[in-house]
């Protein structure tokens, strides 16, 4: 293995495509390579995933974007003082001037105070939904794949059956009958009751993974009952993948919600949403194309804001993936 | 193979069942008269209105109505739209239209989002991994629809490269800029996967070994990490046709294409009930016949999974 066995070899011998680089063996000390702390205390995957998370980019830029997006959410009267509700046809389509940095729309309501105050409809829409997803998806999958037999088999059936339907076609005809309701949970449901199959299908095989480790033996042959066991050892253990998918699906959510108003079956006039704004705009882009464009630029961040923040945190939780 | 193929299609049959007896279920349970709105809210005929649920078995209850859908399905029989055509000869007016845009779409996103993640998982961290990186970042965040519109303004518009709207006949050059709009979420999708699948096999043992035996770069690329790779973008393009056609619901509406997705949201607008189960019933068949093919290819493709 040292550099001498290979340089001692005479170059004919070496094939096309057999070229390789070989370190020598004085370039890194075995001091530095055995220079472990081995009293540190062992780190444990929350905290490994930590340390990776904090150094990666990634997860910097899109965590101050989320807490900023977050805070516009919580106290919008912060950004601005004019009611996005306010709407005056003499204002119609003006350009921007003082303290109305965005200009107005067709109707002649402030554009920058209803994206401002839009953020609140889309976060908690997609937040709202997400909890759901992973509480009944996860529910689903985690007893699906933790009891086996019967309910495995009644469960998957099932999740199978929701699979089959495609997402947006099914929330459309579900919320066709209720486009007199303008309330933000008509869509949190309909997305719930159409999402939730791929949160259940990544549960049970993380749970059926957990299942079968040693400690959970261990714990049944201590006495655990069975739900114990679920509930302090397999789901602790099978959370990683159920986070990931859940950030990851955080901004699709959003942006199927924007759709769904888009489509005419989501939101409604009185309530101040980025979606309904860029589908009242669609008409006005070739003539006053900023008025789409504001909405569809903060939603754009926002969605972009909780993809890199999935990407950072599958990176942290997933080990194999990591090079160092 | 033979076992595993003949249990996952077995499979599939309670699978069909279900998702049409929800989608069934969802249209004729809820609150919404499809005969009331046949009438657009005007009182009609008391003699009429009966006939006219004695035609659409609405006067039977639910799960016999069900059963009977059911089984005129099975024969192709899919009854009358509310303006007296056959639900039949009006879907076969639109699925050619769609499945050629959802073709489209697809070997542009396959052709494309395959291509761009082997360039950037192969030269993970060059400037062009990071252009299609965030390429792809885009492309998933901005709504389907604000893509759309902003493509048909510029390209279609203002340069006049490509038809802004699609006319009757749906020839490729109309479908071109839709069906790239269509496939451009699902591209992106596709970059990220393949990128991420390279990325993780590059330094998977198999790859070390396959170096070791003294395999020329080339070989290993292609025979190894392209091949293990490729495994989960197959099965992500299979699931992906179907949710196209669902999917083809926005485009068509943006570029005014005469397809299924029109045809759906148009009798979802009227409340024209039998006509919305007709479609749906038949999208979710291509659905689940789609996932079944991928799953059976998978089995073909990676012996592992068969059992």
């Amino acid at each position: 293995m040292t550099s001498a066995q290979t340089s001692a070899q005479p170059a004919s011998q070496l094939y096309p495509g057999q070229e390789r680089f070989v370190a020598p063996a004085n370039e890194v000390k075995l001091e530095a390579v055995d220079s472990v702390d081995e009293d540190a205390p062992a780190l444990g995957m929350w905290q490994s995933a930590w340390r990776v998370l904090r150094k990666n980019p990634l997860f910097i830029v899109s965590g101050i974007l989320i807490i900023f997006i977050l805070f516009v959410a919580l106290f919008p009267s912060v950004f601005t003082h004019v009611d996005p509700r306010y709407c005056n046809l003499s204002n119609s389509l003006r350009n921007p001037s003082a303290g109305h940095p965005f200009g107005f729309d067709q109707q002649g309501c402030d554009i920058y105070s209803r994206v401002i105050w839009g953020t609140r409809t889309s976060v908690s829409i997609g937040i709202s939904t997400t909890i759901f997803v992973t509480l009944f998806g996860g529910l689903i999958g985690a007893v699906a794949g933790f009891f086996g037999g019967w309910v495995d088999t009644l469960l998957s059936r099932i999740t199978d059956i929701f699979y089959g339907i495609p997402f947006l076609l099914g929330a459309i005809v579900l919320l066709q009958m209720f486009t007199d309701v303008d309330s933000i949970w008509k869509l949190v449901a309909t997305m719930t009751l159409f999402g939730w199959t791929e949160m259940a299908r990544i549960t049970r095989s993380a749970v059926l993974e957990a299942k079968n480790l040693e400690f959970n033996t261990a714990s049944t042959a201590l006495g655990s009952s069975p739900a114990r066991n679920l509930f302090r050892h397999v789901l602790p253990n099978s959370l990683a993948p159920m986070i990931v998918i859940a950030t990851l699906s955080l901004g699709q959510y959003i942006v199927s919600e924007a759709s769904l108003d888009f489509l005419g079956v989501g939101l409604g006039g009185n309530t101040v949403s980025w979606g309904v704004d860029i589908s009242n705009a669609q008409t006005l882009i070739r003539t006053n194309p900023m008025v789409l464009f504001y909405p569809s630029l903060a939603l754009a961040i926002t969605v972009l804001a909780f993809i890199m923040m999935g990407d950072a945190v599958k990176d942290a939780l997933d080990p194999t993936g990591r090079t160092a | 193979m033979g076992k595993y193929f003949w249990h996952r299609v077995l499979q599939a049959i309670p699978v069909v069942i279900g998702t049409t007896f929800i989608i069934y279920a969802l249209v004729f349970l809820l609150p919404g008269d499809p005969v009331k709105a046949m009438f657009r809210g005007k009182a009609a005929n008391p003699a009429v209105e009966a006939q006219i649920r004695s035609q659409y078995n609405l006067d039977k209850p639910f799960i016999v109505q069900y059963l009977l859908f059911l089984w005129n399905a099975l024969h192709l029989d899919f009854g009358m739209t509310f303006s007296q055509q056959s639900v039949i000869d009006t879907i076969g007016r639109a699925f050619p239209v769609t499945i050629k845009l959802a073709l489209m779409a697809f070997v542009f996103e396959a052709v494309f989002g395959i291509l761009l993640g082997i360039l950037a998982g192969l030269h993970k961290g060059t400037w062009y991994d990071g252009v299609i990186l965030v390429l792809s970042l885009l492309l998933i965040s901005v709504p389907t629809f604000v893509t759309g519109y902003l493509l048909q303004y510029f390209v279609g518009v203002k340069w006049g490269l490509l038809p802004v709207t699609a006319s009757a006949a749906a020839t490729f050059n109309d479908l071109l800029m839709p069906a790239m709009v269509l496939g451009s979420v699902s591209m992106a999708s596709i970059i990220r996967l393949s990128r991420s699948e390279i990325d993780t096999n590059k330094t998977a043992d198999y790859v070390r070994t396959a170096r070791a035996k003294g395999m020329s770069n080339y070989s290993v690329t292609v025979r190894h990490i392209l091949r293990n790779s490729m495994i989960p973008v197959v099965t992500y393009l299979g699931q992906d046709i179907g949710a196209l056609m669902g999917g083809a619901m926005i485009t068509e509406r943006i570029f005014n294409i005469q397809g299924v997705g029109n045809l759906t949201y148009q009798a979802i607008l009227r409340g024209e009930a039998p006509l919305v189960v007709s479609v749906v019933t038949i999208l979710v068949l291509i659905f689940v016949v789609c996932n079944l093919l991928v799953d059976l290819l998978y089995a073909a493709l990676d012996p592992r999974i068969r059992y």
